[in-house]
Order: structure tokens, then C-alpha cells, then sequence
């Protein structure tokens, strides 16, 4: 039996250890907005929030994720409540077939963590392992840049989801 | 941000398709049969457009979403007519109706850069005709003469007060239906033209639009198909006996393709596909290698007595070419190339007795719907498809050999299955992108003009191995199988001895003013499968005309972009991006250091396009600094989505420029995954600005005529900045 945490809720999940945390996401928790791409951790269209890290999850398997807080896309933002870089993939209109969207906001996501003022250096190095098929990597671009500065000048907000529906639980301040 | 309707419309547009967008024959004996489900109380004046009492305004969308934006374009043109703000209105994927084929293609799919072309007037005529069925509804039960109405934002509005649609709807059900209303004209359009976030930005930016891998049904197995290596070996024997004790595997079945895996979940089939031992049949593939086609095809391109069928002959042939000023000869080479959706292929396939429902994102409903009836034996009338968004398609998606497999399996397992191509599966097992050999030989008079194109190519078609997949599936089911098999295997003698395939030259004797004009191809075809891969044969043969018109140019000593200019008097649309790109890049201006300009330009899909790549050279790293392309595309409906198309058509294509090969050793394709066959990344992106020509003419197609100049336009930057004139693709300095 594994344990972790799940867009903040706690779950558990009786499988086959090597299973990696992709399929775990979406065929058992059925949260489908974390995509399969390569398998191979080469496309970063499964990345996920691993205690923080940008993670490719199609290589991860769940034995590795005992105890871990994992954060997929359906905890980043919903449509009623988005993070601030979802507003801004709307506003900037990023994406075209939006397969790798959820990969791209889960990489950028991450490094705003840390680096809340990238330059494009920073960008280019942090979104290096996620694929865009359609050639959006001007939009993400600018896009990121937009949603830090938003994110900046906002106070940060935590939120609870319940991983079977997507839906927020609880909705909390912190400083 | 309007949350509600927003949240509403993406849920309709999320889920609301695989709940109700699929119906076939509701007809009554009164009213025709519409391509969607009947709501109670809804005006539903055509397959198009659905209106409730409580205002809900349903969009069916014809064509298939696959990142090219037509759903908002589409949507866009409803909003405009109908008089509704394009992000109140519920979009929904339409399933199979006879309403929706592609004008063009004849059936049912998305293709050809066709979408916003052909339904400009189509849709925008429904929607015109349904708000007119509103105002005169509105004006009878109003008791107000129909002039004095203003119909906006889904509402009437009558001597100050507004009514919603929806308290006509009842009225307009029951009275004549308008015909050929009025459109409005350019002077009043306040929807299309305007530039906003396309309509499903948000449900792509949060994870909830369905595409065809997250569709989920009940009792769902998971399947994967082991097949063989080289591709279309048919299977010798296979022992199965260790993949069956894996955990969670409930069956092993042998398909067409090869040897099926079901499991309960997707990491037990993929797992157990190692554990199962397969032997296949040796075939012609197998004997060929990427050195040996090249071999083959450089010796058909230079045996004279192999003369090729007719693409094009006009004026004097090739017969006054040496008698020119300049004559020049290059041989060019571009490769076979994967399509690599980001979505891997899939198709999910529910079983309940006679019924077969299917979903899976697809170009090609029609295709994806024939081939459950074909494969899979069910009555036509049993089947539904339920169309989700694409991944990607750039040709791939809906062939039908997704569906052929699923439903097999479904069908000899009797179990809901969900076959999920592993990237490795979807790269080895692709319709290629044709290679082609050229030689590209021409005669420029004294003054610069072109005088003699003369094009001899080898390669495979394309159609052969489309018509072969498609005949089977789109032929009437009342037709014999073997006879439709046998008519489907056709299309190789016929584009092999009797008629050029029109796509193979596609392209590579056009734009220019060229008097004398003799085109050939010999169809030679080591029998890897080939397709429809983003902008078809202008994908390669772009490259080869553009490359060798700066050949040209150079040799008569004339600037690139003046001597295209003086050979294309008679393509306005052409000279007009043309112009417009050079003034933006500021072609013949200092650049940086080392930086230099390639100019290429192209019409494809009813657009013009012209592009200058800003390149330099380190070594034998070719570095893309910048394009600047210019579009002629008619009248535009959202000029995001233009510039976005064409964007993405350049990033796809310096993909391919720079890394895009498929190569064969033995019949066994040798990139399997994005380390073996690499994508453009994001450090790599070059900086690109897109320019609109402005015009009024009636919109052409922006999916694809974005990525043909790139190439080209990359190698002619290269040749300047290294002097090496690369005629083989991918670019690479040596």
C-alpha cells in the first residue's frame, strides 16, 4: 500500500509498485489533465509537482512516491480559480492542439516556485525537457513572464482539491 | 472573466459530446434528420445550431480541433451571424451525419486546410437563416414589424426591452424557415476580424478538455498491440503462454496487425507485452535499408529510359532548356518524416451487443466510423463515434488503423477496451511522409526570367497508400469486401504506370512564371507506408523550388529577392507577401555579425506565404535566430489564430529542416522516441513574427501553408553565411 499525498488530499493505493505515477493519476484517481507522451520522460507532457520539483511522472513509479506531496494540473488551478499562469495562458492564448499544456504550466509552475523573476534564460533551461508539438514556445514564453509578475505583486494562495473531482475543498490565505 | 458560462461551456464542451453529440437517423417522417440529439423544446433549425428555451445556444462543430483553431474560427463565423457572443455558445464535437462532410474532401474530415474556406458561407448562411427565424418569431409574437428589431449578444431587443432567444424558440419551430437571408457585410462584422484569446485556451490551460486517451467508459480494459518490426510483417506464430501469467493480463488475441495484450490496467499490458515471443513473415521491406533506397532512387533519376508520367507540360517542355543564357542542374533529397503527434494514437471501443461506440480524436470521422463497420462487422446504423480533441493530427490521426485494431480487439475479447500506441508504436508504424530525389533543372535568360523548369522526381506516392486505407473504410457497406479490398489495392498500379499522383508534385512547378514547363515523377516505392503529412508534398518540394530559384538567382547574378519578384508578374498574392516580408525583415539591411538572411516563398492551400530566416553559422551548428514570414490568407477571422498557424507551421518545419529523418536498416525504422528523433525545444525556438497581408478576398487555409517556406528559406541563410549549399534534409553542415 502506498501513501502520498494528492493535490493535497491524502490517498492511498494498492498496485504494483513499479506502475509509474502517470497511469496511477489517471487510471486509478482518474485525473486525466496529466498526459502520456513518450514513456520516457522525454517530452514532459506527464510532469507533475513533486514535493515541489517539476517531475516527469511517466517514469516515476509510485514505490518512489511513498509519503511524497504530488501536485498534478487539476490542483494547480481550476476554471472558477486559476493560477495566476493559467490566466495567463488564456490571456496569451498559448495553447493550439494543448496536449503538453498541463506539462508546460507544471514545469513553469515549479520554477516560479523558486525563481519568482526568471530571465529567459531561466525559462529556457527549466522548460528544456517539455515538448511542444505545435510551436507554442514564444506564448509559454511570454506567458511566464506575465503570470510571475502577476504573481509578484499577489499574495500566494493555497488550496485544497479533492482528487477524485478536481474540486476545491478548503481555500486558505498564506502568507 | 465570465465564470459561470465559461464554466458551463467548457463542461458541455469537456463532456457534453460523448453524452449527447452523437445520434444516427432521429428523423421523424415530417422533419429531416439532424446530426445531433433532439432537446425538448428546442429550435433546431439545422445540423449546425441548437437554441433551448433556456438560451443555451449549441454549436456543433464540423470539422475535428486539432490546434489549429478552427473551432474558435468556426465558431466564430455562428457568432457573427447569429448575433451571440462566440464565448456564450456551447461548442460541441459533431459525431457522423451526412450534414457534415468537407465540402472538398466529399466525406466527413478535416484535412487540406479546407475548413474555414469551404464553411465560410455555409455556416455563416445557417446561422444567418436561424437569427432571422428568431427575429420574425420575435416580431409576430411581439406583435412588431420585424425591421424595428435588434438582434445582439442573444438577445431581441424591441422599443427598449430585451428578450433572450430563448422566448422564441417555441414560435420559430413552428413557422416557414428562412432562406438565403442577407449576410452581413465586412463594414459590420464585429466578431470575425477581432482579436481575442481563442475559445478553448481555458479548458486546454486546466486540464479538462477531453482528448480521445482520456475518454473512460465502464468495465474499461486496457489493450497494447505488439507488431512487427518491420512494418506490415504478418505474424508467423506467437506463444503467448508466459505474457498470460503476468499480473493483471485477461487476454492475449491475435489482429491483423499483430498480437494484442488486454489487461487491467495499461502498465500490465505494456509490461506484459516483453514476456510474449512473436515471429513474423519475411517481406519485400524487409530487404531494403536507407542507403539502398537512396541508391535505388539515384539510379532511377539518372536512367533516361525510365521516362516518368506527366505532371505538368506546358509550352515548349524541356526541349529549349540548354538553349538558354544560364542552365543549371541540382539534385535535391528530402527524407521520409514521422508525423509525432504529442498524443500517441488511441481509440477507446464500448461493445453493448450489436452497438459499437468508439472514442478517439480523429481528422477523419467518416474513416474512423467505416472502419468499425469494415473491421469490426457492425451495421453502420449501430455505430458511434464520439470525437474528443486532437493531440495533434498533422495527418495522422483517423487513417483508421487506430480503429481497426481497437475494435477487433474489443470484439474478439468481448470486453470495453482502451488501445493506448506506445510512442515507439506511433513512431515505427506511421503513414511516412514520402522521400522524394529531384532534379531540379531550369534555363534563365540573360535578363533573369526563367525560361524552362524542367523537374524529374523519384520517390513514393502518396494517394497509393491513403486509397488503400480509405477505400476500404469509405466504400458503401453494401459493397462485396473483397471486391472493395481489390479496388482499394489499386492505387499503386495506377499512380505506378497510368497516372501521376497529384500530390507527389504538389507544388514544385507553381508560383512562377515559367513558359515552358515539363514535370515528371517515377514512382518508386520500397513499400514503407506513406501519408499526409503536414502540407503534403509542398512540405518537401517547396524545399526543392526554393532552394534551386536562389540557384537561380545567384547563377544569373540577381538579387533573391528582386529575381523572384521579376518571375512572378502574374501571382499578385504572391508579390504582395512577398514585398510585405522583405519590408519587415528589411531585406539587403545590415544585419549583425555573421547573421544572414534566406528568403523563400510559397503558395499552398489557396495562401501565399513568404518567409526570411535570420541564420548564422558556428561551426557545423546552424543557429535560427529569427523569421519573419508574411501570409496572404484572404479575409481573416481571427488574426491570432492566423499568426499562431503560422508560427506553428515554422516550428514544425525547422523541426523537420533541422532533425527530421526517418531511416530504415533492414526494413526496421530507426527512431523509436524523441532522443532518436529529436523536437525543437524551446532554447532552440527562434524568435518569429508573423505578418497579415490585408485583404478581402474570401478566406484560404493557415493550418499548413506556414511550414513549406522554411525549409528553404533556412538553407538559402545557410548557404550565404557558409557557402555550402545543403540539398539534402535535414541541413546539415559538414
Amino acid at each position: 500500500m502506498i501513501n502520498f499525498q494528492l493535490n493535497n488530499t491524502s490517498v492511498q493505493v494498492d498496485i504494483d509498485p513499479d506502475t509509474p505515477l502517470l497511469w496511477v493519476v489517471r487510471d486509478h484517481f482518474k485525473l486525466k489533465g496529466s498526459k502520456f507522451g513518450c514513456g520516457m520522460g522525454l517530452c514532459g507532457a506527464c510532469t507533475m509537482h513533486v514535493n515541489g520539483e517539476a517531475v516527469r511522472t511517466c517514469t516515476l513509479p509510485i514505490a518512489a512516491v511513498q509519503g511524497a506531496a504530488i501536485i498534478s494540473i487539476e490542483g494547480l488551478g481550476t476554471p472558477d480559480n486559476l493560477h495566476p499562469l493559467q490566466q495567463a495562458w488564456v490571456e496569451h492564448s498559448v495553447p493550439q492542439c494543448g496536449y503538453c499544456q498541463s506539462g508546460q504550466l507544471m514545469s513553469a509552475s515549479a520554477l516560479l516556485q523558486k525563481n519568482p523573476n526568471p530571465t529567459d534564460d531561466d525559462i529556457d533551461v527549466a522548460m528544456n525537457g517539455n515538448i511542444c508539438r505545435c510551436g507554442t514556445y514564444s506564448k509559454i514564453k511570454s506567458a511566464i513572464k506575465s503570470g510571475a509578475e502577476v504573481m509578484r505583486t499577489q499574495e500566494s494562495i493555497v488550496e485544497t482539491f479533492d482528487p477524485a473531482s478536481g474540486k476545491s475543498i478548503v481555500k486558505e490565505a498564506s502568507s | 472573466m465570465k465564470t459561470a458560462s465559461i464554466t458551463r461551456r467548457l463542461f458541455l464542451l469537456s463532456t457534453g459530446a460523448a453524452a449527447t453529440g452523437l445520434i444516427v437517423g432521429c428523423s421523424s417522417a415530417a422533419t429531416k434528420s439532424k446530426g445531433y440529439s433532439s432537446i425538448a423544446g428546442a429550435f433546431e433549425p439545422n445540423s449546425f445550431i441548437q437554441i433551448t428555451p433556456d438560451n443555451q445556444v449549441i454549436f456543433y462543430l464540423p470539422s475535428s480541433e486539432m490546434g489549429q483553431g478552427i473551432l474558435d474560427g468556426l465558431t466564430t463565423l455562428i457568432a457573427e451571424e447569429l448575433r451571440v457572443d462566440p464565448t456564450a455558445i456551447d461548442v460541441r464535437h459533431a459525431s457522423l451525419h451526412s450534414d457534415y462532410k468537407n465540402p472538398e474532401l466529399r466525406f466527413q474530415g478535416t484535412g487540406g486546410s479546407n475548413a474555414t474556406r469551404t464553411q465560410f458561407l455555409p455556416l455563416r448562411q445557417a446561422a444567418a437563416d436561424t437569427a432571422a427565424a428568431i427575429r420574425n418569431a420575435a416580431a409576430k409574437q411581439l406583435n412588431q414589424p420585424a425591421h424595428k428589431l435588434l438582434l445582439a449578444d442573444g438577445h431581441v431587443t424591441a422599443e427598449g426591452r430585451r428578450y433572450a432567444f430563448g422566448e422564441f424558440v417555441a414560435l420559430a419551430a413552428l413557422m416557414p424557415m428562412p432562406e438565403n437571408s442577407p449576410l452581413r457585410g465586412p463594414a459590420q462584422f464585429d466578431q470575425i476580424g477581432r482579436e481575442r484569446p481563442r475559445l478553448d485556451a481555458l479548458a486546454k490551460s486546466t486540464g479538462i478538455a477531453v482528448f480521445g486517451i482520456d475518454a473512460e467508459v465502464e468495465n474499461l480494459y486496457r489493450a497494447v498491440v505488439v507488431r512487427s518490426p518491420v512494418l506490415g510483417a504478418p505474424l508467423k506464430r506467437f506463444d503467448a503462454t508466459a505474457a498470460l501469467k503476468q499480473p493483471g493480463v485477461v487476454d492475449v488475441v491475435e489482429i491483423r496487425t499483430g498480437v494484442a495484450i488486454v489487461a487491467q490496467s495499461y502498465w500490465q499490458a505494456r509490461k506484459a507485452a516483453s514476456a510474449l515471443e512473436l515471429d513474423w513473415e519475411k517481406t519485400e521491406l524487409a530487404s531494403w535499408s536507407s542507403d539502398s533506397i537512396y541508391q535505388k532512387f539515384t539510379q532511377t533519376l539518372n536512367d533516361s529510359s525510365q521516362k516518368g508520367l506527366k505532371c505538368c507540360d506546358e509550352g515548349e517542355g524541356d526541349k529549349l532548356l540548354n538553349q538558354a543564357q544560364h542552365v543549371v542542374s541540382a539534385d535535391y533529397y528530402a527524407p521520409y518524416l514521422a508525423h509525432a503527434t504529442m498524443e500517441p494514437l488511441n481509440c477507446t471501443v464500448a461493445v453493448d451487443g450489436d452497438n459499437c461506440a468508439v472514442y478517439l480524436g480523429t481528422q477523419y470521422v467518416e474513416a474512423s466510423a467505416g472502419a468499425v463497420v469494415y473491421y469490426g462487422d457492425f451495421d453502420a446504423d449501430k455505430v458511434k463515434v464520439h470525437p474528443a480533441f486532437l493531440g495533434g493530427g498533422f495527418g495522422r490521426r483517423g487513417l483508421g488503423d487506430d480503429v481497426a485494431e481497437a475494435v477487433v480487439i474489443a470484439k474478439k475479447t468481448g470486453r470495453n477496451i482502451q488501445l493506448v500506441w506506445s510512442r515507439e508504436d506511433d513512431m515505427s508504424n506511421d503513414f511516412y511522409r514520402p522521400a522524394a530525389l529531384v532534379r531540379m533543372q531550369a534555363g534563365v535568360s540573360e535578363q533573369g526570367l526563367i525560361e524552362t523548369w524542367a523537374v524529374r522526381r523519384v520517390g513514393p506516392n502518396v494517394l497509393d497508400h491513403i486509397l488503400d486505407q480509405w477505400v476500404d473504410v469509405l466504400a458503401p457497406d453494401y459493397l462485396n469486401k473483397g471486391f472493395v479490398d481489390w479496388l482499394s489495392k489499386l492505387g499503386r498500379p495506377l499512380f505506378k504506370r497510368f497516372i501521376a499522383d497529384p500530390s507527389s508534385a504538389d507544388g514544385i512547378f507553381s508560383d512562377y512564371d515559367m513558359p515552358n514547363k515539363a514535370v515528371r515523377h517515377v514512382a518508386q516505392d520500397p513499400g514503407l507506408r506513406t501519408g499526409l503529412w503536414r502540407s503534403v508534398g509542398h512540405s518537401s518540394n517547396a524545399f526543392f523550388k526554393e532552394s534551386f530559384i536562389d540557384e537561380l538567382a545567384q547563377r544569373a547574378g540577381i538579387d533573391e529577392l528582386q529575381f523572384r519578384l521579376a518571375n512572378m508578374k502574374n501571382n499578385p498574392r504572391l508579390t504582395e507577401a512577398t514585398e510585405l516580408v522583405a519590408a519587415k525583415a528589411g531585406w539587403g539591411k545590415a544585419l549583425p555579425g555573421g547573421h544572414f538572411h534566406g528568403l523563400a516563398t510559397h503558395s499552398s492551400f489557396g495562401s501565399a506565404v513568404a518567409q526570411i530566416a535570420e541564420v548564422s553559422v558556428e561551426g557545423t551548428k546552424i543557429v535560427v535566430h529569427k523569421v519573419t514570414a508574411a501570409i496572404h490568407c484572404g479575409l481573416v477571422v481571427n488574426p491570432g489564430i492566423v499568426r499562431d498557424a503560422v508560427e506553428g507551421g515554422i516550428i514544425f518545419g525547422l523541426t523537420a529542416a533541422l532533425h527530421g529523418e526517418i531511416t530504415l536498416v533492414d526494413g526496421v525504422i530507426q527512431q523509436s522516441n524523441f532522443h532518436s528523433y529529436p523536437m525543437l525545444r524551446m532554447a532552440d525556438a527562434p524568435k518569429v513574427e508573423v505578418h497579415i497581408v490585408e485583404s478581402q478576398e474570401h478566406p484560404e487555409g493557415v493550418g499548413e501553408p506556414g511550414l513549406p517556406p522554411l525549409a528553404p528559406a533556412v538553407a538559402n541563410a545557410v548557404f550565404k553565411a557558409s557557402g555550402q549549399r545543403l540539398r539534402d534534409l535535414p541541413l546539415r553542415l559538414t
